[in-house]
């Protein structure tokens, strides 16, 4: 494979992977802090990357799982710190931040309040426009599972942000 | 003639072709119900996006950029050295792990000490980064041109540091980002430091560096050899741009000027 190539079309897209970055994170510095970690792992894994294979795919994967990591080792955190009873509610600590910030729109409020599988799901189906066999490949679920986080997740949010979203 | 909510679904998101696709389509068209739930799916998809879209058109971090071309330009030099190196990809060398761990690590040190110096404004620790670059650009400057130090030269001596004159000047001045290589010299980026003094990150054949307004003047706030034109190669051009960009963006606040901002705040004369 020749870096070169792998790493221009890293660069074009960058813009794509900020916004699922958002998307996952609901947060504008965690999707910062997310980028970085995904390009430099990225970079680190690039002899692995198939040629030949979308690397769109593969570089939201890596994404996807290092968010996945980040919001386990988030909430193990935030289990040490918080009150039993409290504790059951505890996501993600980025969730909690979301939903206490006044400006939030209508739309990421929804988004933040969605399970995070439910999330992911929607976000690259509905936003990052992928097929469901392509994001089903991403998460690393069966097309089945796919599909019903999509339905449960756009059932929450068109219920959320009314029928007329 | 039934549609399940999957299949309504799955028509939205493009997933039905042919005779199924047309099965739902005729379905819906017969039933109210089923085409405002059908609306109510295309709503939320162009809710989403409108919200998450703009991301996607807002300018992507230095940082990032410059981290995919420092790992190019790296492994461009590995390939010029080693005669057949074998899948240079393959392994990254440790080194370089190391080497963005520590560009992590900086890149927080310097948040963290814009945050300190956003809390307590009377600190002038920018006073003393400025003289640490402008003692920096002395040094690199006066060797390198030493004997360009005329009137007449791209560089000149003022009161308040080495500052930007003749034809380096002017194009500071006048050039744009996407105008690529003028006669030589490339802008890379134009920004907004600390303060409110708008930057220009500058790639020349011989000097690379940044530049920050002050009244009338460019003043040469950080100063490299090489980096551009054609008589560099892609290693030695990659990796001195690379630490420039990496310097403004330790300068930057905000994000870089877009090419819309730049027009504009070049036709205003960068006030």
């Amino acid at each position: 494979m020749r870096t070169h190539d792998f790493c221009d079309q890293l660069t074009a897209l960058l813009p794509r992977l900020r916004r699922f970055a958002r998307g996952l994170t609901q947060n504008p510095a965690d999707a910062d802090d997310l980028c970085q970690s995904t390009v430099e792992r990225a970079l680190v894994a690039r002899g692995q990357w198939q040629e030949g294979t979308r690397l769109d795919a593969w570089v939201y994967r890596i994404m996807r799982n290092q968010w996945i990591d980040e919001t386990r080792s988030r909430s193990r955190r935030a289990r040490t710190f918080v009150h039993e009873d409290e504790g059951m509610n505890v996501g993600i600590a980025g969730d909690r931040d979301a939903e206490n910030r006044v400006e939030l729109g209508n739309v990421d409020r929804a988004l933040a309040r969605l399970p995070a599988d439910q999330r992911e799901a929607v976000v690259l189906v509905l936003v990052e426009g992928f097929a469901y066999k392509e994001a089903a490949e991403i998460i690393g679920i069966p097309q089945g599972t796919l599909t019903s986080r999509l339905g449960r997740g756009r059932e929450a949010l068109l219920k959320e942000l009314g029928e007329t979203a | 003639m039934s549609v399940t909510p999957e299949e309504l679904m799955a028509l939205a998101d493009g997933e039905l072709s042919g005779e199924e696709a047309a099965r739902v389509e005729a379905a819906i068209a017969a039933d109210p119900v089923l085409a405002r739930r059908l609306e109510a799916e295309r709503g939320l998809r162009a809710a989403l996006r409108g919200r998450l879209d703009p991301v996607a058109q807002e300018p992507v971090p230095l940082a990032l950029t410059d981290l995919i071309a420092r790992t190019a330009a790296a492994d461009a030099g590995q390939g010029m050295t080693g005669k057949a190196a074998p899948a240079p990809a393959a392994a990254p060398s440790p080194a370089e792990v190391v080497d963005l761990a520590a560009a992590r690590t900086r890149r927080k040190e310097a948040e963290k000490a814009r945050d300190r110096a956003a809390r307590r404004p009377n600190v002038p620790i920018f006073a003393d980064r400025r003289m640490a670059f402008a003692i920096a650009a002395s040094l690199v400057l006066g060797l390198m041109l030493g004997s360009q130090l005329h009137r007449e030269g791209p560089v000149t001596q003022t009161r308040a540091g080495l500052a930007a004159s003749g034809s380096l000047a002017r194009t500071l001045d006048r050039q744009l980002a996407s105008a690529g290589d003028v006669d030589g010299l490339r802008m890379l980026a134009s920004f907004r430091r600390q303060g409110g003094d708008y930057c220009r990150v500058f790639a020349g054949t011989a000097t690379s560096g940044i530049a920050c307004r002050r009244e009338d003047t460019w003043l040469l706030e950080r100063t490299m050899a090489g980096g551009g034109g054609p008589s560099s190669n892609y290693r030695q051009a990659g990796s001195v741009q690379g630490d420039m960009l990496a310097a403004a963006q330790d300068m930057m606040r905000g994000d870089p000027l877009d090419a819309a901002q730049e027009r504009a705040v070049i036709e205003k004369g960068w006030r």
